[in-house]
């Protein structure tokens, strides 16, 4: 199968170019051939007028000149072929050309004028035979078979040097038309490769929509990605507005609800009940808050978002220096000024922070934050020098993102969501010891 | 203290500023960023805690305008999504800290007075001058080991003057960490309670930590660590 739609259209145009030439050879050859024979003919033709008008007729007999007046005839060996027969089929002159060679043939003096023939020797030798039979002196006893020959090889010679000709011709017209092709197809495609080259501008989030600078062949298709494009953007910004307004609308009501509960407590079974209100509270607080952010933050199915990290840490860093002030965490951040990681910004935001901030929240007093790249993977990891997690329990705070320390509440989604989004950005999360001695999370994306 | 709390659901906004004053602040409680800013322009607040979700002027509006006209105070965020976009902006525009809605009370107030003793320079629970150790969380004062028995009114007289120890704090900076808003005020309760605050801390041992500016309100003397 050929991948590249260039390769197949030069393959076609190519494959045409050498039928329609196979096709056309043997037309030209055969008419080349044709008009050569005429103009053979011609020549004979004319050849043996120089005969005749060199021919005297006296007491009866047939008179040649010694000399002819075409020096040709007066050659021996490479000279004009020419005989003379009388009516009755004796040979009466010969040109001296014919001195070495023994030609059979034998003019049938039938009265029909001239004749072209075409005969064939014993010895396989071919001739082009010019026949013409006159009426000298206008009696019938001088009548006369001129014959003028010539040897058919020449002929093939020069039709074999025509063909080779052709050949080299032909051969050089297509290379020259496959070249031309492939100019022609590069300038064509080269909308195709601007498209592309849009497309991963697009992809790569570094432009909006496709330009309109493009054929007319294409612009219905650039014409829907961009209306598809427009809308994909616009519902994902609709989805998370109302997302948002879902998130105030049912929170704030909550947050009266836990006030009241908290008011309530103070009969001892006025207590329990504020007690069970509080953690049910608590419950459809950490599901919505889950839910809401499973869905605004699944990865976008067009764009192929890419984020730079490095900006990201800074602002998370800010943030939580300024929430942990009192705790003077120091942190490392080892990441190349320029590292882009493949996430969309606000699922990034997300995953980032709350690593974060269970690093700055359980360390004793060092975070670490460091990105390694291999050709094929990126590798983040975050680090703390805290408590870290106990080896029987990795597996399962990996598994449902479930939390360990139950004394912040209304915190407890934070990993289930990391979980969610490492899973959506089909990457690997793995949990083990840090060198600085608490957890190390370490986050594997896969390049391609 | 004097708090400003801007939540735009009246419930949340009721049971806040009646929770808080419980707790011996004084809340100023409003609906909306327009409010907020002329409250903020007119009284001196030591803490404000901001709703995200205003209507109107946004939450994080309202913090980048408190914070370009010099206002100070530390700032505490609600936030309903509680995604981090919302908590790096809030904290991008100048506030401190954030919490998450719905919370519970006491992580609220465990935050605030966070807030407010880093705002005041003290990182402990406690303020101490001398002999006189204040224990900001049971909001209790005690004068050489010795528990003193103070009114609430007193307390937070002494609790401002010493967060604001070696400047002078004027009478109706005072009157405003008493009673909120616009309610009538008599400035001869200010120096009836600061009389018998210095009576009370003067005691056996003489401890006068109280000066009087003439005309311009009152001094602690003593460096509190």
């Amino acid at each position: 199968m050929i991948r590249s739609l260039r390769v197949r259209l030069m393959l076609a145009a190519a494959l045409l170019a050498l039928l329609f030439m196979l096709a056309l050879l043997p037309a030209l050859q055969k008419a080349f051939s044709l008009a050569l024979q005429e103009s053979i003919e011609q020549r004979l033709a004319s050849d043996a007028t120089t005969l005749i008008s060199a021919a005297r007729i006296e007491q009866g007999r047939l008179q040649m000149p010694d000399q002819l007046p075409d020096e040709r005839y007066n050659l021996p060996y490479t000279g004009l072929i020419g005989y003379i027969f009388d009516r009755d089929g004796k040979l009466v002159w010969r040109s001296r050309a014919t001195a070495d060679r023994d030609i059979n043939y034998q003019p049938r003096y039938d009265g029909r004028g001239n004749e072209f023939a075409r005969i064939r020797q014993d010895n396989g030798e071919e001739f082009f035979v010019y026949d013409v039979e006159v009426k000298l002196l206008g009696g019938k006893s001088a009548a006369y078979s001129i014959v003028a020959l010539q040897p058919v090889r020449e002929y093939q010679d020069t039709l074999e040097g025509l063909q080779e000709k052709l050949y080299l011709g032909f051969g050089a017209a297509l290379l020259a038309l496959l070249v031309l092709l492939w100019a022609g197809l590069t300038w064509g495609l080269r909308s195709l490769r601007r498209l592309s080259v849009e497309l991963d501008q697009v992809e790569s989030g570094a432009r909006q929509g496709l330009s309109g600078e493009h054929p007319r062949e294409l612009l219905r298709l650039t014409g829907s990605l961009n209306r598809l494009l427009h809308s994909e953007r616009e519902q994902r910004q609709r989805y998370r507005d109302s997302l948002d307004d879902l998130a105030h609308s049912l929170k704030t009501p909550l947050a009266v609800l836990q006030g009241v509960g908290e008011g309530m407590g103070h009969g001892s079974g006025e207590r329990e009940q504020a007690r069970v209100l509080q953690s049910q509270i608590e419950r459809m607080s950490q599901q919505i808050d889950y839910q809401l952010q499973r869905a605004s933050l699944r990865k976008s199915g067009l764009v192929r978002d890419r984020v730079q990290l490095a900006p990201l840490l800074d602002s998370l860093c800010n943030t939580l220096a300024k929430v942990y002030r009192d705790k003077h965490v120091a942190i490392t951040l080892v990441v190349p000024a320029q590292a882009e990681i493949p996430m969309e910004q606000g699922a990034a935001l997300e995953l980032l922070g709350n690593l974060l901030e269970n690093a700055y929240r359980l360390c004793l007093g060092q975070v670490r934050v460091s990105l390694s790249e291999t050709p094929d993977s990126l590798l983040l990891c975050i680090e703390d020098d805290g408590p870290g997690v106990p080896t029987d329990q990795r597996e399962r705070i990996l598994q449902r993102g479930e939390r360990l320390d139950r004394q912040h509440p209304g915190q407890g989604i934070g990993l289930a969501v990391v979980k969610d989004i490492i899973d959506s950005y089909d990457a690997q999360l793995s949990l083990d010891d840090s060198p600085l001695g608490g957890a190390a999370f370490r986050i594997v994306f896969t390049r391609g | 203290m004097k708090l400003l709390v801007v939540e735009d659901e009246a419930l949340l906004r009721h049971h806040l500023h009646t929770r808080l004053s419980e707790t011996g602040h004084v809340v100023q409680a409003v609906g909306n960023g327009e409010e907020a800013l002329y409250q903020a322009e007119e009284f001196a607040f030591d803490l404000a805690i901001i709703d995200l979700g205003l209507p109107g002027m946004s939450g994080l509006d309202l913090i980048r305008q408190l914070r370009s006209q010099g206002k100070s105070f530390p700032i505490l965020i609600l936030t309903a999504r509680g995604n981090w976009q919302d908590k790096v902006e809030g904290l991008a525009a100048g506030a401190d800290d954030y919490v998450v809605k719905p919370f519970q009370f006491e992580e609220l107030e465990a935050r605030l007075n966070a807030l407010l003793r880093r705002s005041s320079g003290f990182t402990q629970s406690t303020i101490a001058a001398g002999p006189l150790v204040l224990d900001l969380n049971r909001k209790q004062a005690s004068l050489s080991d010795q528990p003193l028995a103070l009114t609430a009114y007193e307390y937070r007289i002494l609790e401002y003057l010493m967060r604001h120890h070696q400047q002078v704090v004027a009478k109706d900076r005072l009157m405003e960490q008493l009673y909120p808003g616009d309610e009538e005020r008599d400035p001869n309760v200010i120096e009836v309670l600061v009389g018998r605050l210095r009576r009370k801390l003067e005691g056996e041992h003489g401890f006068k930590p109280i000066d009087t500016v003439r005309g311009l309100g009152y001094l602690f003397t003593e460096r509190c660590r």
